[in-house]
């Protein structure tokens, strides 16, 4: 479209124009921009030639190097700290920061945490007082028991370990915990979400857990998410007799029993939201695949 | 990837309205890994609490109902400066053992008189604990010391039913036991009479 009536014709124009009559682009008519890649040196022919990029005299120009990490004979780095079998697999292994129910009761009762949602790894993040690093291995967060005694929320919580006086306490209350697992790009998510729909992905689906987890977070004494719902009711009926509390029912309270009985998918992030989603929060619109593939995928 | 334009703010509001629903419906996605799709033959309801067992034929099904027992939280003894003094850890539960029907008779009986040491004047049974540094976690420990004792004292009440021929064992058993002390204290009395000088009688 070569101008429309009197407009001068703008750069655009002209790329435009010009790119219709360049032939078409490909790999033998383009070119890096310069200092774009470094090309590397090597000691051969006329300007690289005489000591070949080898320096003078010594080990350098011999080729007669030390091996890597020896310190000309004081005890080198690499060997003056003994192997210790004790952290074996260190790398491999998850850590669960801590969040006790003291603590828990202290965001409940300053109004922090809002009992009347669920209370999940986002919720907790949203706080800005707990912090999560799934670089350095850490995998979510877990309810240790200080502050047992005292502990009086009643609350939907998802928290990623528990152990069971601390499950014997939430549920005397009134409330349901859940433990759930998270991978490293679900949590990357998950702990800053405003964060995470800026930068523009559709939401992942969540990974199953490892295969060493699998066993965990499919005991419904662990009130895992991928355990049997009827199994965790007899293990809530259990868990109230060894622990000697009367166990709440919790359809006496028929306004809060949709919130406390709302459970995620095990592929869902957040909640009310799909995984494959793509949401815009600068004009407040959300976007979901229609090919029938994609929507096979995050379903899958 | 085809992607659709769906605004679902309006829609999103529109449910909420809704007087039907809870937010658990808002987005009702299912994966085939879903619980429905895991066990596809439970009733996924955590909220069903199951009927206690009984305790019939004279045997303790191990349920305890907690509103029969009275549960006191006091101060625990020993060191432990501030901490010992003001927060109650020492659990105690006590319930009247004469009329607790949650126990078989039998049992109750035989437990009345295992324990008359433990049982108060107007006969209720208390059992303490401050094992832990935690009020819950002793209040398991009591519970858990009750049942124990309940379970050693039916054990103690079942007589194993013994076969004939068992009992004729042990008794041909014992007889031969019987006529071995017998035949090693004759030969022992015939050394000792060995041992005496001759008489002009024998």
């Amino acid at each position: 479209m070569a101008g429309m009536g009197n407009r001068v014709l703008a750069g655009t124009d002209r790329a435009l124009d010009l790119l219709r009559e360049l032939p078409r682009l490909s790999l033998s008519n383009i070119r890096s921009n310069p200092k774009a890649f470094k090309r590397n040196k090597r000691g051969r022919g006329q300007h690289g030639g005489k000591k070949h990029g080898a320096g003078n005299k010594g080990s350098g120009q011999r080729q007669n190097f030390m091996r890597l990490g020896y310190e000309t004979g004081n005890n080198p780095f690499y060997l003056r700290v003994p192997k210790e079998p004790y952290y074996k697999g260190h790398h491999l292994r998850r850590e669960y920061p801590p969040i006790s129910l003291m603590q828990l009761q202290t965001l409940i009762d300053t109004g922090r945490l809002d009992t009347s949602k669920p209370i999940d790894l986002s919720a907790l993040c949203n706080t800005k007082l707990f912090q999560l690093s799934p670089l350095e291995n850490q995998y979510g967060f877990q309810l240790t028991d200080e502050g047992l005694d005292n502990f009086k929320g009643r609350v939907n919580i998802e928290v990623q370990y528990a152990s069971e006086q601390v499950i014997s306490a939430i549920e005397r209350n009134g409330g349901v915990i859940t433990t759930a697992f998270y991978d490293a790009p679900s949590l990357i998510a998950m702990r800053d979400p405003m964060k995470f729909f800026a930068s523009g992905n559709p939401i992942p689906k969540r990974q199953m857990p490892p295969e060493n987890a699998v066993e965990y977070y499919t005991d419904p004494k662990n009130r895992g998410y991928l355990a049997d719902p009827d199994l965790i009711a007899l293990e809530r009926f259990k868990l109230a007799q060894k622990y000697g509390y009367e166990l709440p029912d919790l359809k006496k309270d028929p306004e809060l029993l949709p919130m406390m009985l709302e459970r995620k998918d095990p592929r869902q992030i957040f909640f009310g939201l799909n995984p494959g989603w793509l949401v815009n929060l600068k004009d407040k619109k959300i976007f979901e695949p229609e090919d029938e593939q994609l929507l096979e995928y995050f379903r899958s | 990837m085809a992607v659709s334009f769906s605004n679902f703010c309006c829609l999103r509001r529109l449910l909420i309205n809704s007087t039907s629903c809870s937010r658990a419906y808002l987005s009702g996605f299912k994966s085939n890994l879903s619980l429905e799709k895991l066990y596809p033959t439970s009733r996924l309801d955590i909220t069903t609490i199951p009927k206690a067992p009984e305790s019939k034929d004279g045997k303790f099904s191990g349920y305890i109902p907690m509103d029969k027992i009275q549960v006191n939280y006091v101060r625990s003894g020993g060191p432990g400066g501030q901490n010992v003094n003001c927060v109650s850890t020492k659990t105690e539960i006590r319930f009247h053992l004469a009329s607790a029907d949650w126990i078989p008779e039998p049992i109750r009986v035989k437990l009345a008189e295992r324990v008359k040491n433990q049982i108060s004047k107007e006969g209720y049974f208390i059992i303490k604990s401050e094992r832990t540094r935690s009020q819950q976690l002793n209040l398991a420990d009591t519970l858990d010391k009750l049942r124990n004792l309940i379970h050693s004292v039916a054990q103690s009440l079942v007589v194993p039913e013994v076969s004939q021929e068992t009992l004729e064992k042990q008794r041909r058993l014992r007889e031969r036991a019987a006529r071995e002390r017998l035949r090693e204290k004759r030969a022992h009395s015939m050394t000792k009479q060995g041992r005496q000088s001759p008489t002009l009688d024998s």
